[in-house]
């Protein structure tokens, strides 16, 4: 268990404040923010790099707040893979066991069997600078595992990786985390990375934790417009709340699961919001009438517009599209279900 | 209209580059080729120039020396971390290198010759005021700021990560340090050693200032030259002066050649 209790960490441009965070063994955690929302000062204070201005740090039960980096047991990867030019792939990998004067066949052993687990062998002789992006992040992963850490950190361990790559490393990321159970804390922007790979994610701004949860919870329901945003709810509608589940959006009267009295924001996600022609039955649904605005095609996906009194956003399948058939200008009928509306105070929200 | 312009441009500025490049190597070909080749030998194999070859390549290894064991600790720290005074140091440290070596060599000369601290070093057996160790006080003190600026820009150049890396897997700073920047500094290390040492092979202002001007004593190449060409040994001067060039010529292509393969990393 890796607990980060009340950090603060100031330095320069960016900075902690008052960070907390409960990490389980074994899980595989992953921190989400925009570049600048303190992402890697945390994973580089939770290795020991920097010492934090204010709070604590436990890892397994034992305070290490003030224990040098070289102590701590933790591993640490990162974007730009930080290979050692000047050492072979295998000299990179023994790096750290030989800093601890393990003898030289049991290093041998040691660094077979973490080369073998990335399946990068066959490179041990190589030098970083003759490997592509791909082979060294394996590399530098297996230089960091060898060491069996109690915590492995990755700094956006795929981001510098084109898009093939980076999906056969993310599917090799989460066997390395099932076969080793290692505790991962791993940092991203990237959105996709979350769903394969996190048992829990943290939304991270501006130095600040701003919501914990399940992929699942923070897709579906985030607890301010920033999460919102960062996690593509298209649809965020201003409004009053009541005790009676309702919320007043405009013209229109919303139910939602969760609604609570009081000013709030209404966070729809465009791709679950339903588009017919012919006037639809509620069946305990929300059922709005509008007009289509426009229709703009995205890859497999189309984008359509919605003007209902308050514009929606809905993202439905191209196949989905073909068989309502509409076009911009055609009246058409929304419906989403109460649990699809996700309802949180407005008041909560910084200025 | 623009293609003729851009090629009057062109041709006008690739023009002076020529005319200069044919300056220099008329310069240097002068100088080297002024002798009959015999006379040149013959200069070469005297005693005087031995001594002068021999002083200024010892002084010169060991002034670079010098400069290596003070410029990376320094370097290092100007590079890696933030210190109160940091600022005004790196100024300082710099000033060697803007001051004409003249002016060092005055300082220098004061410092060893008269102060306190100079004449209690004289007492206790490190003379520096007209001996070769003078020489090599006055080339480390010139040429310190060159190669603690390469150092510098080459730790700078070695992104701190790879160290954080480094603690991670178990090693001290210092460890950190030896097994992974130093390594990598390697070529930049390199080319500021030779850039260092042949500037030291080349040094005259300060060292005349603080070493003197004696023959067969503190005669090093150049003070050879400036003492045979005040003597009227034209032969001798352009002795000194063509081993001069051929040092500098070669140690220019090795500061070209290592400094350029230097990685950013």
């Amino acid at each position: 268990m890796l607990t980060i209790d009340s950090v603060s960490k100031s330095l320069g441009e960016f900075s902690l404040s008052n960070v907390s965070l409960s990490i389980e063994d074994g899980e595989y955690f992953i921190v989400l923010g925009p570049t600048g929302a303190g992402k890697t000062i945390l994973l580089e204070t939770i290795a020991g790099i920097y010492t934090p201005d204010a709070g604590r740090i436990f890892l397994n039960g034992r305070e290490i707040t003030d224990v040098p980096a070289r102590e701590r047991k933790i591993g640490m990867v990162y974007q730009d893979y930080m290979l050692f030019p000047h050492l072979t792939v295998e000299d990179n990998i023994s790096f750290g066991l030989k800093s601890h004067r393990a003898d030289p066949a049991f290093i041998r052993g040691k660094v077979q069997e973490s080369a073998d687990l990335l399946n990068i062998g066959h490179l041990l002789h190589r030098y970083p600078g003759t490997l592509s992006g791909g082979e060294q992040q394996r590399a530098a992963i297996a230089r960091a595992l060898v060491m069996e850490p109690e915590a492995l950190l990755l700094d956006e361990p795929l981001s510098a990786l084109d898009v093939k790559t980076r999906e056969n490393l993310r599917a090799e990321l989460a066997r390395i985390h099932e076969a080793t159970g290692t505790t991962i804390v791993h940092i991203t922007h990237n959105f996709e990375e979350v769903f394969d790979l996190a048992d829990r994610v943290a939304i991270m701004r501006g130095g600040d934790v701003i919501q914990v949860g399940s992929a699942e919870e923070i897709f579906r329901k985030p607890n301010s417009d920033f999460v919102a945003g960062f996690v593509g709810v298209e649809n965020l509608l201003r409004g009053t709340g009541s005790s009676d589940g309702t919320v007043a959006v405009g013209d229109l009267q919303i139910r939602a699961e969760n609604a609570i009295p009081g000013p709030v924001s209404v966070a729809i996600r465009p791709e679950e919001i339903q588009l017919s022609k012919a006037p639809l039955s509620k069946n305990g649904r929300n059922v709005v009438f509008g007009r289509v605005d426009s229709v703009r095609p995205n890859g497999g996906l189309v984008k359509v517009s919605v003007d209902a009194g308050v514009p929606f956003r809905v993202t439905l399948t191209r196949q989905g599209f073909e068989e309502t058939g509409f076009a911009p200008g055609e009246a058409i009928y929304l419906a989403f279900l109460p649990s699809a509306a996700h309802v949180y105070s407005s008041e909560e929200e910084e200025a | 209209m623009n293609l003729k312009n851009s090629s009057y441009f062109r041709m006008a500025t690739v023009a002076v580059a020529l005319l200069i490049a044919a300056f220099i190597v008329m310069i240097l070909v002068g100088v080297v080729t002024h002798s009959p080749p015999a006379v040149l030998i013959e200069c070469l194999l005297s005693e005087e120039i031995q001594f002068a070859i021999r002083l200024s390549i010892i002084t010169s290894i060991i002034s670079t020396l010098l400069c290596i064991l003070v410029a990376v600790p320094v370097a290092y720290a100007l590079a890696r971390y933030t210190f109160p005074g940091k600022t005004v140091m790196n100024m300082l440290m710099d000033i060697p290198m803007a001051l004409p070596p003249l002016v060092a060599g005055v300082g220098l000369l004061l410092f060893f010759g008269v102060s306190p601290i100079g004449k209690s070093l004289a007492a206790a057996g490190l003379a520096f005021v007209f001996t070769p160790l003078g020489i090599i006080m006055a080339q480390f003190f010139v040429n310190l700021p060159y190669m603690l600026r390469v150092t510098r820009s080459t730790f700078q150049g070695v992104n701190p990560r790879y160290e954080y890396v480094a603690k991670t897997l178990g090693c001290t700073d210092a460890q950190a340090f030896w097994r992974v920047t130093l390594p990598m500094s390697w070529n930049g290390l390199l080319a500021g050693s030779v850039i260092t040492w042949s500037k030291g092979i080349g040094e005259f202002g300060a060292g005349l200032m603080l070493a003197g001007a004696t023959r067969m004593k503190t005669e090093t190449l150049p003070l050879s030259l400036f003492l045979n060409m005040s003597t009227g040994k034209l032969e001798y001067a352009i002795a000194a002066a063509t081993i001069l060039i051929m040092i500098s010529v070669v140690s220019l292509y090795a500061f070209e050649r290592y400094g350029g393969a230097t990685h950013v990393y």
